[in-house]
């Protein structure tokens, strides 16, 4: 009787852990839609590639999955990436976003020192500590 | 609402200047001159990797740290783009200085930099250099700012790109791919001018033709691949040997032909006794063995022989050449005129 209690709770644990990796992933990749929308505008299009494409590739190492996002002048898509993260752990997509944002931002500073986050920060950061919400409530 | 109206015009006028700008220089003038009309800023700088050049357009009163702390700053976003770092004591720096402040008011000597714009000059994923807009003061710079700096880079940058395809182009157009000296299209388009300059104002104009004796020898025995070898060495060769206003092209196979511009018929003798001298002591490189070669030329130059167009004074040189192959070879040959009366 003990052993199908854990069975249950293990399934149910895998459940919560799919269950929060699909919400972060959504969380991330609205995020970053968003992120896209706002910088184009500042910056255009082109510039924005090939800020994403540097970003992705210095966190590449560390955060493989990164590499399946794809980026363009028409935007970025997240379609292949989600489809491998889903069975990956909610803290290590979270890790590998973060990581992502925190070198766009610092790209960004770069570039034009607060301008841009000054018109970033409002929208980002709640949804960075929404995704810090959820991976800790785990 | 009407502010935006006239700085959008300003923009589109700064980007039009832009597109019509024909070298590097002519767009930092063109944006220099137009962007204090949309920004306050004490330094705009272009950082063009090829060179590498940092072309800026500045306060007249900007002190000599101020443009280093700019230079530094823009290697150094360069660097964080990915690209590989820049000396700072090796930039060509070219530096314009105009009045951008209001009269009364010059930079402190001690002025820092407090803020800045700087995006990549970035066409078709390249990255060829950057732009930068700089001030003393902080928080200089808005978000229309970085949007209207950012049309103004892509502008540039597209301008740019469109300068590197047109002078690939040109240079294939105008260099012969084997020996790197101008081919044959560019020496007669060179002569027609150079002609007409000489018949207009009287001048002196030589035409030097030259041929590798028994070349033909060097391609059988030694093979072609050494034959080539042997072009390219005397191309270096002759282009040595001639002044900076000398035009030295290939005139195809083992023929080269040199315009000598104001050249009397003295001083191109002397030209070509010294190439043709220098070639005979030159020991060329031919795989394991030292190839000893020499050279026929003959000279036709303008107003001497008459010539009455640029055909004839080639004619006249080839003739001059022909002689000089027959007379044994390894000499130099003036037209004579009654070479002529022989035609």
């Amino acid at each position: 009787m003990e052993e199908k209690v854990d069975v249950v709770s293990v399934a149910k644990e895998d459940k919560k852990e799919k269950w929060s990796a699909d919400l972060v992933l959504d969380l991330y990749s609205n995020l970053l839609v968003e992120i896209w929308e706002i910088v184009s505008a500042l910056l255009g299009e082109s510039i924005l590639e090939l800020i994403f494409a540097l970003a992705i590739k210095k966190l590449g190492d560390k955060y493989p999955f990164l590499a399946l996002m794809k980026v363009s002048e028409e935007g970025i898509s997240l379609d292949a990436l989600k489809e491998h993260c889903r069975n990956m752990a909610p803290i290590e997509i979270h890790r590998g976003f973060q990581g992502l944002i925190n070198h766009l931002f610092h790209l960004f500073s770069a570039l034009a020192e607060g301008v841009i986050s000054r018109e970033l920060f409002p929208k980002v950061l709640p949804k960075v500590r929404e995704a810090e919400r959820i991976i800790s409530q785990k | 609402m009407r502010l935006i109206f006239k700085n959008l015009n300003v923009l589109r006028s700064t980007i039009n200047a832009i597109g019509m700008s024909f070298e590097i220089q002519e767009i930092v003038e063109s944006a220099g001159t137009n962007l204090p009309n949309l920004f306050d800023f004490s330094s705009f700088g272009v950082l063009w990797k090829e060179g590498p050049t940092l072309y800026l357009y500045q306060e007249e009163s900007c002190p000599p740290s101020f443009t280093e702390e700019v230079a530094k700053n823009m290697i150094s976003v360069l660097t964080i783009l990915g690209e590989e770092s820049v000396d700072v004591n090796q930039l060509n720096l070219q530096v314009e200085k105009r009045r951008l402040k209001p009269k009364q008011i010059l930079m402190d000597p001690q002025a820092t930099l407090k803020s800045h714009l700087t995006l990549p000059l970035a066409a078709e994923g390249e990255i060829s250099g950057c732009i930068s807009l700089n001030s003393d003061q902080p928080n200089a710079f808005d978000a229309q700012d970085l949007q209207f700096f950012s049309v103004i880079g892509y502008q540039m940058a597209a301008t740019l790109k469109h300068f590197q395809r047109f002078s690939s182009i040109k240079n294939i157009a105008i260099y012969d791919t084997l020996t790197n000296l101008y081919n044959r299209r560019y020496f007669e388009e060179r002569l027609g001018v150079e002609v007409k300059k000489a018949f207009h104002s009287g001048s002196f104009l030589s035409l030097v033709m030259l041929d590798i004796d028994h070349f033909k020898k060097v391609n059988d025995t030694l093979g072609h691949p050494v034959g080539d070898q042997v072009l390219c060495e005397i191309g270096s060769l002759l282009k040595k040997s001639v002044r900076k206003k000398d035009t030295v092209a290939r005139y195809g196979g083992e023929e080269f032909i040199l315009i000598l511009p104001d050249a009397n018929l003295d001083a191109s003798f002397m030209i070509a006794e010294r190439i043709r001298r220098s070639v005979e002591k030159t020991s060329f490189e031919g795989g394991q063995a030292q190839i000893n070669l020499t050279v026929s030329i003959g000279i036709s130059n303008v107003p001497t022989h008459r010539a009455r167009s640029k055909e004839e004074l080639v004619k006249m040189a080839d003739l001059a050449l022909y002689e000089a192959k027959g007379g044994g070879r390894n000499r130099v040959c003036v037209f004579d005129s009654t070479q002529r009366r022989t035609e």
